[in-house]
């Protein structure tokens, strides 16, 4: 853990990851990024526009048998809707994303390109375009394309594994197989394509803890 | 036709640009507590009424409770997409109503009146719940289903089914086009009067699974059919009227029944067979054989004598002349208490007869008959046995001048017609329940696109 002062509003901005670069500073919005000697100013990001995700950073929960802290989060927007991309933060350090669309959740992690036999895939890297409904054979399961768009980063708040700016685009295409695993390719501008592999997930089943209160609303039972 | 498989095939115009036209700016309803705001609000820029977003963040677009029009909340600016002219609906679940329906408490957001160009029309609730996510709730006035998006792609099995956790959906509903006829409340994907969509729906007993594509993309959907108390209990209101042909997805409700009465009567049938088995068996047998000449003279015998120890019991008279051909032998049995002179009395025959014409030799009759007295009191008997053989001389093949017939005195019987008149009528509540479990999966599927052939 480091704690640092903002370098726009001096807010202490606590980084919990020793492997991120960036972090949000939660009072002036500002993206502060790590560097030699402490760190400097990279921008400031959209406040997030108003949500009733049952998420929130600090959020706790168990995936894949360890424990993880939601740590950061960047909300993407396309012309027909928006989602949560929230950042977990692993017992052992690693990290997953938590992916949140129209109320459907899933883990995924990020697994070497390299890794992949998948001609979709390594078409994709190559910079090809995906149709909805395209299969392809991802460690011996047969996976299919349920959503590809572009995609911009719209916010974002906590810590991230870049230095994100408002209005940042990115491809992202969505695949799921007939056992609930998913699979999620993602290529920005300048920047290597990024593979992640995951499950979808009922928020029960992450036996989640410090969940949002939302007014009206019973905490179910599970989060309690 | 079945949809061969879930690739895309885009159809349609892309949806048309959002009309330009006022906006209006949407505002957090501040929560009075510690939890977070559950709302957002906004006057709607066509009419002026405050309209509230309940699921924000996940809603795109909301059709206006108070003048019908849709509305684009993608962005911060709330835009209109489509105007409606007319009356606003009055909803059987009015927006905003909360139920706890199967352990989760859901809050009716959204309302479609859906159909096929106009004909079978049903309703499409929408509901939410922050922890929970989206459900669907629909009903055609029959009955009302509960519904989840999949998360998994569900995997196709044989030529036209699918299969999802294990369970298997065969096909009901062969692809068509649906549309949207009218629409209140809000979606988290961008909806409007006369939107299209391909579907095509799967069933197996209690459940339905629903395909549906859109340019955008394709969904599947997996619904349960509710108890009509489950929607009353939820939302206070009546349950659905029924009627008509069952639904799709409506489990049959002789199929258990039949099941369990089959299993009763199965397990009567066996205990039947046991008692016969058991208590029904002869025992005994004493035999005395007769010779005569089938000239219609009549021959006697005795057998016997018999001892007959319980105090109401059955004998079996057998009569075996293995012999006879194109001759029968009469008999007449008096079975005779020794003691009380009390007398019983059977007739029977044993006959056979054989030949050939165009078709082929033929044979008919049994050199075998048995007689069964049943309830004779307990005693000492002696059978007499009156035994006349006749021939049948006009047939050009030989009959026999002489017959030989062992008859058999043993105690106890076995009464067959009994037992089955017994299995019949135990087996007849199974045997009907069945019929009706079967004619009513043939009203079930009648409306199916698939219907014909096979049941079950």
């Amino acid at each position: 853990m480091q704690s640092e002062n903002c370098p726009n509003c001096g807010a202490e901005v606590i980084f919990r990851s020793p492997a991120l670069p960036a972090r949000i500073c939660d009072y002036c919005h500002s993206t502060v990024k790590r560097i030699a000697d402490g760190v400097e100013l990279a921008g400031e990001v959209a406040v997030l526009p108003f949500d009733v995700s049952p998420i929130q950073i600090g959020t706790r929960g168990e995936y894949g048998g360890k424990h993880f802290d939601v740590i950061g989060r960047i909300r993407l927007a396309y012309d027909q809707g928006a989602w949560n991309d929230w950042l977990c933060l692993f017992s052992d350090m690693t990290h997953g994303w938590l992916s949140e669309s129209d109320g459907q959740f899933q883990m995924v992690i990020e697994r070497p390109l390299k890794e992949i036999r998948s001609k979709l895939i390594r078409g994709l890297a190559k910079g090809k375009k995906a149709r909805i409904g395209d299969r392809t054979q991802i460690d011996g399961s047969e996976f299919v394309v349920a959503d590809a768009r572009m995609a911009t980063c719209v916010a974002a708040e906590g810590e991230l594994p870049f230095a994100p700016s408002t209005g940042w685009e990115v491809f992202n295409v969505d695949l799921r197989d007939a056992d609930g695993f998913s699979a999620n390719f993602e290529l920005e501008e300048d920047e290597d394509p990024a593979f992640y592999m995951g499950h979808y997930v009922t928020l029960a089943e992450l036996n989640p803890k410090n969940l949002r209160a939302i007014h009206g609303w019973k905490m179910p039972d599970y989060a309690a | 036709m079945p949809p061969e498989d879930d690739r895309p095939n885009p159809w349609g115009e892309p949806a048309p640009e959002a009309a330009a036209g006022p906006t209006a700016e949407r505002i957090v309803v501040p929560s009075e507590s510690d939890s977070a705001p559950a709302a957002e609000q906004f006057n709607c820029p066509n009419c002026g009424g405050t309209v509230e977003i309940k699921a924000a963040g996940y809603s795109v677009s909301i059709a206006c409770q108070y003048c019908g029009s849709t509305l684009d909340v993608s962005n911060p600016d709330v835009s209109i997409i489509q105007r409606y002219e007319g009356e606003v609906r009055k909803l059987e679940l009015p927006l905003g109503s909360r139920g706890m329906m199967r352990g989760t408490e859901w809050e009716v957001i959204g309302y479609q009146r859906r159909s096929e160009n106009g004909q079978y029309p049903w309703d499409e609730y929408l509901l939410f719940n922050p922890y929970e996510g989206y459900a669907f709730l629909d009903t055609d006035g029959r009955g009302w289903s509960l519904g989840r998006q999949l998360t998994a792609a569900p995997e196709k099995k044989t030529l036209v089914g699918f299969e999802v956790d294990g369970e298997f959906y065969e096909p009901f509903y062969a692809q068509t086009r649906a549309q949207v006829d009218y629409v209140l409340g809000e979606f988290y994907w961008r909806v409007k009067v006369g939107d299209e969509a391909l579907t095509a729906d799967f069933v197996r007993p209690g459940k339905m699974l629903s395909w549906e594509r859109t340019r955008n993309e394709t969904v599947w959907t997996l619904s349960e059919l509710l108890e009509p108390h489950e929607i009353t209990d939820a939302f206070g209101i009546d349950p659905p009227k029924g009627g008509g042909l069952p639904l799709p997805h409506q489990p049959s409700p002789y199929r258990q029944k039949a099941g369990q009465f089959m299993k009763l009567a199965v397990a009567v049938a066996v205990a039947l067979l046991v008692i016969t088995f058991l208590f029904g068996g002869t025992s005994d047998p004493q035999t005395t054989r007769i010779n005569l000449a089938t000239n219609g003279v009549e021959q006697t015998a005795k057998v016997g004598p018999i001892v007959l120890d319980r105090p109401r019991q059955a004998v079996t008279v057998s009569a075996q002349a293995p012999g006879i051909e194109n001759s029968w032998i009469d008999l007449t049995y008096t079975l005779t208490n020794r003691d009380t002179g009390e007398i019983f009395e059977a007739n029977n025959v044993v006959e056979r007869y054989s030949g050939r014409d165009a078709e082929g030799n033929w044979s008919e009759g049994s050199s075998y008959s048995t007689s069964k007295f049943s309830m004779i009191p307990a005693g000492t008997y002696e059978l007499n046995v009156f035994a006349a053989g006749s021939r049948w001389t006009q047939s050009q093949f030989g009959s026999s001048s002489n017959a030989q017939v062992d008859v058999t005195i043993e105690k106890g019987a076995t009464f067959y017609s009994n037992l089955f008149l017994a299995l019949l009528v135990v087996f007849a509540p199974a045997l009907w329940q069945w019929f009706k479990h079967l004619s009513f999966e043939s009203r079930r599927k009648s409306d199916s696109d698939f219907a014909g052939g096979d049941d079950d």
